[in-house]
């Protein structure tokens, strides 16, 4: 009865094959768990294990920064904002605002390789949230800045360690949302900023949104 | 698209049942109206078009270089091939070469991205017909590729690291090692997935000779990759139509041999992706035996600004043949790029090859093409 043994034939595969396949699900109880138990649990920050490439959340540097806004002509998607002006004495130029608005980055890093200073870098920091997404734009200057200047054979001003800067211009998550505006300007001793030294009378900045004029 | 829905007559005592797009074994967002009999099949209907994102029209508002990072959304699992199908597409319009050290890189990645994919591939088949826990092992697997990956270009999924002109890093210090030591492991453990899995029993009956496509149709059709060559055509890109550094290695082209039942059943579809993993160690130790000293990027104008023309390049993806055609109109944004993927073919097969299949088994003829949404949508 042909029909019958190979029935059994069927059933006899069936069965071995089984078992073998258990017997490599067995044999992986006693190998050594690959899970780990995110995010309370693991051994050490995620952070601290990521790649140095690790393409996390950007940040940038602003005392290095010379506001040339390459990074957001590279960005294809307009994530980032550099608004620039004219310096009130007609010098040179000042860093008004810098937003990078994290939610809608892809995270590609054309902008980073776009940076001639390297003062734009990707993070290792990746976790961030907000009950409203506009807390995820982050602000990178407060108010008028003087771009840094690059000068040959000066090393770029050192950095702190990146995710830093970023990680503490992160909002709460269920902070309220308040809609940014600058604030005054303030004279800093930044990198190259030393070439139109006394050159900011920090009165007015044209068109400053503020509009107040204290120094 | 006609709408079966719609359109089917109430009183032929046939039933019309709705899959997706929201269903765990459809991929992605697929919709397929399935028009039965009782438990068999007349006809399975694609709905496609629930992921699409316009991709294509994308490129035309972009300088060539940012279009990259769009590119890995066309396939995601493998985002390898399709940042390099519009490089090659890119250098060919601007008539540029590319350094042997930087096709090398992309040889290995492309492989590292293929064994990837495939682990998912054959993972879900697994699942979707029932078995959970070789997908858990594929995934464990993609893991380790995609620390390695993660390594080299700072991303795990959406890559951008294939650029035109070249490649966005280089291998960072001990990397090459790592993958070494991953081969190493690998090759062990796909032997433990193949007892795992493959020769399983109730796999194999529920795969061998379901869902046939012969050699004629699966041309017709224009289906690509895997699928081609599991219905037994000697088909593939790295070997008939060579690009990048392919031409330097050895490798077998997998093709299906009716290991099971019929040719071009689901089960060679599965067998054809078990096996060319293999071969893709192969490329990959042979490709970093013989890396080249050099250049990773070649030389590039600073805008890229092709002449008037058009240019097509076309790599073998882990789906098959994913290519771009691109146009210029000789600013510095293309004026048309036309995405080729082999998904979008092998959703269009559904409709014929599930005539007279059990609805049960419209599942395994899904799992079995690998079809993967965003790269039928675009
Ligand atoms: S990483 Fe990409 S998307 Fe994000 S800001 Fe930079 S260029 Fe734009
Ligand atoms: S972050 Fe870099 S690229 Fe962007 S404005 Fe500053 S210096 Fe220029």
């Amino acid at each position: 009865m042909g029909s019958v043994s190979t029935y059994f034939e069927n059933v006899k595969n069936a069965a071995v094959t089984i078992f073998e396949g258990m017997a490599v699900t067995l044999s992986w109880m006693f190998r050594r768990p690959i899970t780990i138990q995110y995010p309370d649990r693991t051994p050490e920050p995620v952070k601290d294990t990521l790649p140095d490439r690790f393409r996390g959340i950007l940040e940038v540097h602003i005392p290095a920064c010379t506001a040339c806004s390459a990074c957001a002509r590279a960005c294809p998607i307009d994530v980032i904002l550099v608004e620039t002006q004219k310096h009130p004495s007609g010098k040179g130029r000042l860093l008004m605002r810098f937003d990078i608005d994290i939610s809608k980055c892809m995270y590609c890093g054309l902008c980073t390789e776009a940076c001639p200073t390297g003062c734009l870098r990707h993070t290792p920091v990746f976790e961030a949230t907000g009950r409203d997404i506009h807390n995820l734009v982050v602000h990178f200057v407060d108010g008028p800045v003087v771009p840094y200047k690059h000068k040959k054979g000066r090393p770029v001003p050192a950095s702190p360690p990146p995710g830093d800067i970023v990680q503490a211009l992160l909002k709460p998550w269920d902070a309220e949302y308040v809609a940014w505006s600058p604030g005054e300007f303030v004279e800093r001793d930044a990198g190259g900023g030393d070439g139109e030294k006394g050159a900011a009378s920090p009165g007015k900045v044209e068109g400053g949104a503020t509009g107040s004029g204290s120094g | 698209m006609e709408n079966a829905l719609n359109k089917q007559a109430v009183s032929d005592d046939l039933m019309i049942l709705n899959m997706g797009p929201q269903h765990p074994s459809t991929h992605g967002v697929i919709r397929f109206v399935i028009t039965g009999d009782g438990e068999v099949m007349q006809r399975a209907v694609p709905h496609v078009g629930y992921l699409h994102r316009g991709i294509e029209k994308l490129a035309e508002g972009l300088p060539y270089p940012s279009f990259v990072p769009f590119t890995d959304r066309v396939d995601y699992l493998a985002a390898m091939f399709a940042n390099h199908g519009y490089a090659m597409a890119v250098e060919r319009l601007l008539g540029i070469e590319v350094p042997r050290r930087a096709e090398y890189l992309r040889v290995i990645v492309s492989e590292l991205n293929r064994i990837a994919s495939h682990l998912i591939g054959v993972g879900a088949m697994a699942m979707d017909i029932g078995a959970f826990t070789p997908f858990l092992h594929g995934i464990r697997e993609r893991e380790k590729l995609n620390d390695i990956i993660e390594e080299l270009c700072g991303a795990r999924l959406t890559y951008n690291y294939i650029r035109v002109g070249g490649v966005s890093f280089d291998f960072p210090q001990g990397l090459d090692a790592k993958i070494r030591a991953f081969l190493d492991t690998f090759e062990p453990l796909m032997e433990e997935f193949d007892r795992l899995i493959t020769v399983n029993e109730i796999l194999v009956k529920r795969c061998a000779n379901v869902a046939v496509i012969d050699a004629e149709t699966a041309k017709s059709y224009g289906l690509v990759g895997p699928n081609l060559r599991g219905s037994g055509v000697d088909w593939d890109l790295r070997r008939d139509l060579p690009y990048s550094a392919y031409p330097d290695f050895e490798f077998n082209v997998c093709l299906g041999r009716g290991f099971r039942g019929t040719l071009g059943d689901a089960y060679d579809r599965f067998i054809v992706r078990v096996q060319e993993m293999q071969e893709s160690v192969k490329i990959i130790r042979q490709a970093l035996d013989g890396l080249p000293e050099g250049e990773i990027k070649g030389k590039l104008p600073r805008k890229l600004k092709p002449a008037k023309g058009e240019a097509y390049g076309a790599v073998e993806s882990a789906r098959g043949e994913l290519g771009y055609h691109v146009i210029s109109d000789g600013t510095d944004k293309p004026y048309r790029v036309k995405i080729r993927a082999g998904s979008f073919n092998a959703t269009s097969i559904v409709e014929h090859a599930s005539r007279g299949l059990m609805i049960a088994d419209l599942v395994v003829l899904i799992a079995s093409l690998d079809v993967i949404a965003p790269e039928i949508d675009r």
